[in-house]
C-alpha cells in the first residue's frame, strides 16, 4: 500500500495504483471524460489534470502512478484554469442543442461546467460541422457534432464486446466517431456505449425523447434475465419504468450488462402485465380481485387430492421456501420447469448465460434443503393424462419470451381439472386457465436470487405498478386463509446442506 | 566554412551504390565496430555527445542506455518521416547515401543489440524509398545484413516501412503506432518506447542524420566528433536553408556556427536589396527570431533555447522584409490544424481555432481583442497534450504576435497587410452572422 | 463491387506475413488497391480488404482516413498536389494553385469534369531548396515550378 495525499486529504491505495483512482478512493471530485475504470486508459480528454508537488508541469491524473508520500491537488489556481481552458477547447465546436439534447441533465459538459465554465469564451469562428442524427441501427442514434471524442466507446467496442464496429475517423478538428459506412452496431452490449458516453453523442433509441432524466427517480436491483444476475438500477417515475442501466460489481458484472437484459424491464410495465385475477366459468370469464381469487384457490386446494405445483427458476429464494413448504403440507408433487435446459451451460465470454432464469441456483438450492426431488414436466403430462394430478398450480415464468414452448406448456396443463397458473404477464392465452392470478414483477418485490456462481443477491422492492399483484410468499398466505395485513417476507438464509453445494 | 563529415562524398553519384560507397571506405565502420563490445560503441556514442537530430535534441546514447534488460526482443527504428516544414535533409541523405544511413543502423543495432529495425520512410519520399529499398537488397547480398553478419555472430534484418501522408508519424510514438498498422497517433509516456515501443517491446527511434552519424563517431573516435561543435552541442549538423537567400540548399556546419554567416557565407546572403525580418531557426514549429536575434544567434541547441526557440530539426527558414508575418503564421497555423491527429482535446481544437483567427484577421474581419487571444488560446494549448504537436502550433503563434505584433495590429485596424498593402484573402471562416458560442 | 486483381491479392497476401503484425499490412494494402481503383479508396474497397485481410473494416477505415496520401473521393487521372507550406507559398505556391485552378476551371481537390486532374494544395513535400514544388500523383517530385512549366505539364498530360 503507498500513502499520498489528495487535497489534503490522506489516502491508501495500491501499489501501481494511479492518480484518478487515488482521487476515486477519497471521493474527491476530479473532472474527466476519458477514463473509465472498465476500460484502457486513453489519456485524451485532458480534463484530469493535477498538480504534484515538486513537479513544475501539470499531469493526468488517469496515466499517473502514485508515489509514496505524493502530494496531489487538482483545487489550485493553476489546475482550475487548466481544466477551464480544457472544457472550453471541448466547447468551442459544441453545437448550442441542449434544449433537444436527450443528454440534459446527464451530460458531462453541462456538470463540469458550473465549475469550469469560462462563460466567456471568445469564440467567434464557424464552428465544424459534423454528421448529425447518424441511424446506427435498431438502438442507438449518433449525433458527432455532440461528440467530444473520447474513445470510450471505441475502446468499449474493441475491448469488451470485441466487435470492433466504432471508429474515430479523419484526424484533426475533422475526426469524427462512427461505423464503417454507418453500419448498425447490434450487438449485444451495444447500448453499454449510450450508458459510458459522457455526452448527447449516442443515445439510446428506446429510450430517446421519452423523458427528462430529472423527472426520473432510480433504485437499484438485479437483473432477472439470465444466471449472471448483473446489477442493475432502474429508471421510473409514476408512470412506470423506463430504462435500466448497469451498476458496477466487480464479482459478478463489473461495469456492464447485456441489451437483453437491459430490455425486460418492459415486461414490469403496466402495458405487459395482468392486472387483475380472472377466474373461467365453463369458458366464461370473469375478473375477480386478486386477494379474493386466491382465496378462493386455497380453500380449493385445501379440499384436493393429486395437487401438483410447477415452479420455474424466475422467483425470489425466499418464494420457493414458501411454496414449497406450503405444497409439502398439502402433499403436491413438485414439478420444474426448465427452459432450454440443453443450453444452460452456453456462455457468451462476456455476461449472458444460456439460463435465461435468475435464480436456478435458488430454486435448487431450495429444493434439495426441503429433500425434495423435482419431476420433469414431461411426467406431469402423464401423471395429467393418467388422471393421477387434478389439479395444477403452475408459478409461470415473469419472462415470458425467454420461454419458447410456453403455449404448448400451458395447453398441456390446461388438461388437468384444474389449472391456477400465477403469473407477472398478461398472455390472451392464459384466460382459458381455471384461475389466472398477478404476480409481482421482480420490481416490485424484494428477495434473493443465487446467480450462478452462487453469489446471493439481494433484488429489491422499487415500484408498484400492478397493485393487487402477489409474490409467492404473499399468496401462500393467502392460499392459507390468513389476510396479508402485517405481513412480512421471512429473512433468507442461506440453506445449510450437508456436504456443501 | 562547411565542414563535410557526414556530407563528405555526396557529390559522387557512385555513392548511391553500394560499389561505390565501399570504395570511399564503405563498411569498413562496420567491422570496425564489430571488434568492439556493444557496450563499449554505447559508452563511445554518449562520450561523443551526440544528440538525436530530429528535432527534441536528446543525447542519443543516454536514450540507448534506457533499454531493460529482460531479454525481449529489441526494435530500431529509423526515423525518416522527415515532415517538418523547411527540412529537406534526410531526403538527401537517403538519396545520395543510402549506405551510410544503412551502415550507420547496423552498427546502432548491434549496440543496442537489436535483430530487427524499419526505416520508416514517408511515403511523399518515392524515391528515397525506392532507393533505400534498393540499397538495403544490396546489402544483404554483400552479407552485411541477415544471418551471422561478416562471421561476428550478430544477426540484423532490415526493412523499409512507407508512411502515407501524416506529419504526426515523425513523432516517435506516432511513428510506432503507424508502424503497428494504426492511426499515427502518439501514445502515451509512460511507458517510453525504450520500454515499451513497437508492439510493446523495447525499441529505439532515431532520425536518419543520428544514425549516420555513428558511423563518424566509430571512426574518428568520440573525442574527435566531439571536436565539432561547442560543449553542449557536440558534432556537425545538416541545416536545411530555405526561403529568402541566394542559394538555399542543405549545409553541413559545426554546431554553435554562425547563423548570419550560414545566412551570408554558405546560402550567398539575401536576394538584391532585401533586408532581413526574421528566422525560423530548427523548423515551423521553432519560436520566430527577429532580425537582431538572428544575427547574434549560432546554431546550436542552447544559444537558441536561451533565446527562446529551438534548434529542432536543423531547418532554417529566412523571412525578408517583404513577408507579411501574418501571412506567415497563417501558413504554419494551417499546418498543424491540418496535422493535428485529433487526439487530445486542446490540440484538436486549438489548433483549428487559432488557425481560425488568423483567417479571419486576414479576410479584414479581425477584432482588436483576437491579437491577445491568439496568445491566450496558445498559452493554454502548451504543455497540456500527450505530443509536442501542440506546443508546436502555440509556440510560433506566441512569437509571431509578440515580435511583430504591429503588423497584426495594423491588419486588425486596416483590414489589410502593412507589408504588401493587400487583403490577403485565401479562406473566409467569420461570416457576418458568425454564430457565437454559447 | 471492388475486387483486387490476383496479382494485387498476391502482393497484399506478401505484405500480410512480411511484417510482425497483420495490421502493419493496412498502409501497403491501401496503396495497392487505391492504385487498381482508379486513384481512390471506394467504401467497397474497404469492404473487400476487410474480407482478404481478415481484419475489422473499423481498422481498416481509421488508417484510410487518418492518412494524406489515401484518396477518399475520386480524382482525376493526375493528381496535382502543390506545396503551400511556409517555403513553397513563400516561393508562390498558392498563385500556382490558384493559377492552375482558374486555368481548369475547379476549385481545391475537385476533379475537372474530363477526369484529367484533380488539384490539391500540399503541406511540406521537404523539398523547400528547390521551392515551389509539386507532386503528381505518387510520384517524384517537379521542382522549381512556375507558371510556364505548370502549363507545359497540364498540356503534356493526357
Amino acid at each position: 500500500m503507498l500513502k499520498c495525499t489528495i487535497n489534503g486529504k490522506e489516502v491508501q491505495v495500491k501499489a501501481g495504483a494511479t492518480i484518478i483512482e487515488a482521487y476515486m478512493e477519497a471521493k474527491e471530485n476530479i473532472a474527466h471524460y476519458c477514463w473509465h475504470p472498465g476500460l484502457s486508459i486513453a489519456g485524451v480528454c485532458r480534463m484530469c489534470m493535477v498538480e504534484i508537488e515538486g513537479n513544475p508541469r501539470l499531469q493526468i491524473a488517469c496515466n499517473t502512478k502514485v508515489a509514496e508520500g505524493m502530494k496531489i491537488n487538482n483545487t489550485s489556481a493553476k489546475v482550475k484554469e487548466s481544466v477551464e481552458w480544457t472544457l472550453g477547447f471541448h466547447l468551442i465546436n459544441h453545437p448550442l442543442d441542449c434544449p433537444i439534447c436527450d443528454q440534459a441533465g446527464e451530460c458531462g459538459l453541462q456538470e463540469y461546467y458550473m465549475s469550469y465554465g469560462k462563460y466567456n469564451p471568445g469564440m467567434a469562428e464557424q464552428k465544424v460541422k459534423k454528421n448529425k442524427v447518424v441511424d446506427l441501427g435498431s438502438k442507438i442514434v449518433l449525433d458527432s457534432e455532440r461528440c467530444i471524442l473520447c474513445d470510450r466507446c471505441v475502446r468499449f467496442t474493441s475491448e469488451v464486446s470485441k466487435t470492433n464496429e466504432f471508429g474515430i475517423f479523419n484526424r484533426g478538428d475533422h475526426a469524427e466517431i462512427g461505423t464503417v459506412d454507418g453500419m448498425p452496431v447490434e450487438n449485444n452490449y451495444a447500448l453499454n456505449v449510450v450508458d459510458i458516453c459522457p455526452v448527447g453523442a449516442l443515445t439510446s433509441k428506446d429510450f430517446r425523447f421519452k423523458q427528462r432524466v430529472w423527472y426520473l427517480k432510480e433504485f437499484e436491483t438485479v437483473c432477472n434475465g439470465c444466471s449472471t444476475g448483473c446489477n442493475i438500477k432502474v429508471h421510473f417515475n409514476e408512470n412506470g419504468l423506463y430504462r435500466v442501466k448497469p451498476v458496477h460489481n466487480e464479482a459478478v458484472n463489473g461495469y456492464w450488462m447485456c441489451d437483453q437484459g437491459r430490455d425486460l424491464y418492459k415486461f414490469a410495465n403496466k402495458e405487459f402485465r395482468q392486472i387483475k385475477a380472472t377466474k373461467n366459468e365453463n369458458g366464461h370469464v370473469v375478473t375477480l380481485s386478486a386477494g379474493a381469487a386466491a382465496k378462493e384457490v386455497g380453500a380449493m386446494l385445501n379440499k384436493s387430492s393429486g395437487l401438483a405445483l410447477v415452479l420455474t427458476g424466475q422467483y425470489t429464494s425466499e418464494e420457493y421456501n414458501s411454496i414449497l413448504s406450503y405444497a409439502k403440507n398439502l402433499s403436491a408433487e413438485i414439478y420444474y420447469w426448465k427452459n432450454n435446459p440443453e443450453s444452460w451451460d452456453e456462455f457468451d465470454g462476456i455476461l449472458y448465460r444460456g439460463d435465461h432464469n435468475p435464480n436456478t441456483k435458488g430454486l435448487e438450492l431450495e429444493l434439495s434443503s426441503a429433500g425434495i426431488k423435482a419431476k420433469d414436466l414431461k411426467d406431469l403430462y402423464s401423471a395429467i393424462e393418467s388422471g393421477k394430478v387434478k389439479t395444477v398450480v403452475v408459478a409461470a415464468p415473469e419472462v415470458q419470451k425467454n420461454y419458447e414452448n410456453l403455449e404448448e406448456v400451458f395447453n398441456k396443463l390446461n388438461k388437468a381439472d384444474q389449472l391456477i397458473w400465477l403469473t407477472s404477464g398478461r398472455n390472451d392465452l392464459f384466460e382459458k386457465a381455471n384461475y389466472v392470478i398477478p404476480m409481482k414483477s421482480f420490481t416490485e418485490k424484494k428477495g434473493t436470487f443465487v446467480n450462478h456462481k452462487g453469489i446471493e443477491q439481494k433484488i429489491s422492492k422499487g415500484v408498484t405498478i400492478v397493485s393487487e399483484s402477489l409474490s409467492l410468499s404473499e399468496i401462500v398466505e393467502l392460499f392459507k386463509g390468513n389476510d396479508l395485513v402485517g405481513f412480512n417476507i421471512p429473512t433468507y438464509e442461506r440453506p445449510q446442506l450437508l456436504g456443501g453445494v | 566554412m562547411e565542414v563535410k563529415l557526414l556530407t563528405e562524398h555526396y557529390d559522387k553519384p557512385e555513392f548511391k551504390n553500394i560499389e561505390g560507397y565501399k570504395k570511399h571506405g564503405g563498411y569498413e565502420m562496420l567491422k570496425k565496430a564489430f571488434k568492439m563490445k556493444p557496450k563499449e560503441i554505447i559508452e563511445e556514442v554518449k562520450a561523443s555527445g551526440l544528440r538525436g537530430r530530429g528535432g527534441a535534441g536528446f543525447p542519443t546514447g543516454m536514450k540507448w542506455s534506457f533499454l531493460p534488460d529482460n531479454g525481449e526482443t529489441r526494435y530500431l527504428l529509423c526515423n525518416a518521416d522527415e515532415g517538418e516544414p523547411g527540412t529537406f535533409k534526410d531526403r538527401m541523405m537517403m538519396e545520395k547515401a543510402p549506405h551510410q544511413l544503412i551502415e550507420g543502423m547496423i552498427i546502432s543495432a548491434y549496440a543496442v543489440n537489436s535483430t530487427k529495425s524499419y526505416i520508416y520512410i514517408r511515403g511523399e519520399y518515392t524515391q528515397s524509398i525506392r532507393t533505400i529499398e534498393k540499397a538495403i537488397k544490396e546489402a544483404y547480398e554483400a552479407g552485411y545484413l541477415g544471418k551471422n553478419i561478416l562471421g561476428s555472430g550478430f544477426s540484423h534484418d532490415m526493412d523499409v516501412y512507407s508512411g502515407a501522408g501524416a506529419y504526426i508519424c515523425g513523432e516517435e510514438t506516432g511513428l510506432i503506432s503507424s508502424l503497428e498498422g494504426k492511426k499515427g497517433q502518439p501514445k502515451l509516456k509512460p511507458p517510453f518506447p525504450a520500454v515499451q515501443g513497437y508492439l510493446e517491446k523495447p525499441t529505439i527511434v532515431n532520425n536518419v542524420e543520428t544514425l549516420a552519424a555513428v558511423k563518424y563517431i566509430i571512426r574518428d573516435g568520440a573525442a574527435a566528433y566531439k571536436k565539432y561543435g561547442t560543449e553542449k552541442s557536440a558534432g556537425t549538423k545538416l541545416f536545411s536553408v530555405s526561403g529568402d537567400v541566394v542559394k538555399p540548399g542543405n549545409y553541413e556546419v559545426p554546431l554553435g556556427y554562425s547563423l548570419k554567416d550560414l545566412i551570408e557565407k554558405e546560402c550567398g546572403g539575401l536576394k538584391p536589396g532585401r533586408k532581413l525580418k526574421a528566422v525560423i531557426p530548427g523548423g515551423s514549429s521553432a519560436p520566430v527570431l527577429n532580425a537582431e536575434e538572428s544575427y547574434r544567434a549560432t546554431m546550436d541547441y542552447e544559444c537558441l533555447a536561451q533565446m527562446g526557440s529551438m534548434l529542432g530539426s536543423g531547418a532554417v527558414i529566412i523571412i525578408d522584409d517583404s513577408r507579411c508575418m501574418v501571412d506567415l503564421l497563417n501558413v504554419i497555423l494551417h499546418f498543424y490544424h491540418h496535422e493535428s491527429c485529433g487526439q487530445c482535446t486542446p490540440c484538436r481544437e486549438g489548433t483549428g481555432w487559432l488557425e481560425k483567427i488568423v483567417t479571419s484577421i486576414m479576410s479584414g474581419r479581425g477584432r482588436p481583442q483576437d491579437i491577445d487571444l491568439l496568445d491566450t488560446v496558445a498559452q493554454n494549448m502548451k504543455g497540456r497534450t500527450i505530443c509536442a504537436l501542440s506546443d508546436a502550433a502555440a509556440l510560433p503563434t506566441i512569437s509571431f504576435v509578440q515580435k511583430f505584433r504591429d503588423e497584426f495590429e495594423y491588419y486588425v485596424r486596416e483590414g489589410r497587410s502593412k507589408v504588401t498593402g493587400k487583403q490577403l484573402r485565401r479562406h473566409n471562416n467569420r461570416g457576418h452572422h458568425a454564430e457565437m458560442h454559447h | 463491387m471492388f475486387q483486387l486483381s490476383a496479382d494485387g491479392k498476391k502482393k497484399v497476401q506478401e505484405y500480410l506475413k512480411r511484417y510482425e503484425t497483420k495490421r502493419s499490412a493496412i498502409i501497403p494494402a491501401l496503396y495497392i488497391a487505391q492504385q487498381e481503383n482508379g486513384g481512390w479508396v471506394s467504401p467497397d474497397v474497404v469492404k473487400h480488404l476487410s474480407e482478404v485481410m481478415e481484419l475489422p473494416m473499423t481498422h481498416i477505415n481509421e488508417v484510410l482516413t487518418f492518412y494524406t496520401m489515401f484518396n477518399k473521393k475520386p480524382v482525376g487521372r493526375h493528381h496535382i498536389q502543390i506545396c503551400t507550406n511556409v517555403s513553397c507559398s513563400m516561393a508562390g505556391g498558392h498563385d500556382l494553385a490558384d493559377y492552375l485552378c482558374e486555368r481548369l476551371g475547379v476549385v481545391d481537390g475537385e476533379m475537372t469534369k474530363d477526369g484529367r486532374f484533380t488539384i490539391s494544395r500540399a503541406e511540406c513535400l521537404g523539398s523547400c531548396d528547390t521551392a515551389p514544388v509539386i507532386q503528381i500523383n505518387i510520384d517524384d517530385y517537379i521542382e522549381n515550378v512556375d507558371k510556364a512549366k505548370l502549363d507545359q505539364l497540364v498540356n503534356q498530360l493526357k
